[in-house]
């Protein structure tokens, strides 16, 4: 029987076009990854309409507020009452002066005034109005003293 | 000098391969991660809860009061009113959708009355303040906001755009909660 003679060398693989993909891609991921929207929560069903906006001028400080209720799969909600997803843990609002308190003093000691920093609120379509009205209340409080306020909501076009 | 034999003029051939295997997994991934969202917007609050605009020397306008009433169990709204006319109830249509969508049309069409005309320098200082039932479902609020922020116009080019009615919108200090709740 004839063998082949095999080369025991080990090939050289040529790196050039799989870094020339894995940079592409980098730079691909870089751009199409959206930022802004990494504080959003899912949990959080907007409301529609069609005149909301994205800012004309992209706002430098945000800090959003994210008002919603806990649901199951099927959509219902599990607890009656709606939840504030604040990072890490949901909170109703009268645990959310302290967290306000918290942040205001982290923009402070960043030395961002607080006059700059836009709130913006993202409220579950479903959420009371009043509750809405209560987290801005808080976030006016004296010692928070929130100025610029925002209200999301999903762009959709009228038929 | 030296030089090699054969081998220079032989072509090199491109592995396909493992670039093949390599675009795959990012289709696929790409595939899997891709999320249709419709784009964000939002409604600057210009003027919120207590706050007012500084005194200027020029009288302002009287600020048009929109009260929005809502179902304490479910939230939806029955009754919105304008300078007390009544545009929810009195609104066409059968269902709550259909209803609550000729009332803020009715409502974007009172606010273009009481301002004249878009972009009206008269009405520059116009405030809008809406005063709504603790328990009402925030869309109302929003779809209130967007009815008397303006309306959506096609222009000849073919693009959108917002023909401003009120920039300047504010809440009532919030009520309180109603019985049944």
């Amino acid at each position: 029987m004839r063998f082949k003679k095999t080369d025991s060398s080990v090939p050289d693989i040529d790196m050039t076009p799989m870094i020339d993909i894995v940079f592409q891609l980098i730079a691909f991921f870089m751009v199409i990854t959206n930022f802004e929207q990494t504080q959003a929560d899912e949990r959080v069903i907007l409301a529609k309409d069609a005149l909301a906006m994205p800012p004309e001028v992209k706002r430098e400080d945000e800090l959003t507020i994210n008002i919603g209720y806990e649901r199951d799969q099927n959509g219902d909600r599990i607890d009656p009452d709606p939840f504030i997803f604040w990072p890490g843990e949901p909170i109703r609002l009268d645990g959310l002066e302290a967290k306000l308190r918290l942040e205001a003093q982290i923009y402070k000691d960043e030395g961002t005034e607080i006059s700059d920093v836009t709130v913006v609120i993202r409220a579950d379509a479903e959420v009371p109005t009043g509750l809405i009205q209560g987290v801005i209340k808080t976030a006016q409080k004296e010692g928070i003293e929130f100025q610029k306020f925002a209200i999301k909501a999903r762009q959709s076009v009228e038929q | 000098m030296k030089f090699r034999g054969k081998n220079t003029t032989e072509k090199i051939e491109a592995q396909m391969a493992p670039m093949i295997d390599v675009v795959f997994q990012l289709l696929i991934f790409f595939m899997l991660t891709l999320k249709i969202v419709e784009p964000e917007g939002d409604f600057t609050v210009n003027m919120p809860i207590g706050q007012s605009v500084a005194e200027t020397d020029s009288p302002k306008p009287p600020v048009i009061k929109v009260r929005m009433k809502a179902d304490p169990t479910t939230g939806e709204m029955y009754s919105m009113t304008i300078a007390r006319k009544e545009l929810f109830a009195t609104a066409p249509g059968t269902t709550q959708e259909e209803k609550s969508s000729a009332a803020f049309q009715r409502l974007n069409s009172e606010i273009l009355k009481a301002i004249g005309s878009p972009g009206n320098p008269l009405a520059e200082d116009q405030e809008v303040e809406l005063d709504p039932d603790y328990e009402l479902n925030s869309k109302y609020l929003i779809n209130a906001i967007g009815a008397c922020r303006g309306r959506l116009e096609t222009n000849p080019q073919g693009r959108t755009e917002l023909v401003d009615y009120i920039k300047k919108i504010k809440f009532a200090p919030p009520r309180e909660k109603q019985p049944g709740s």
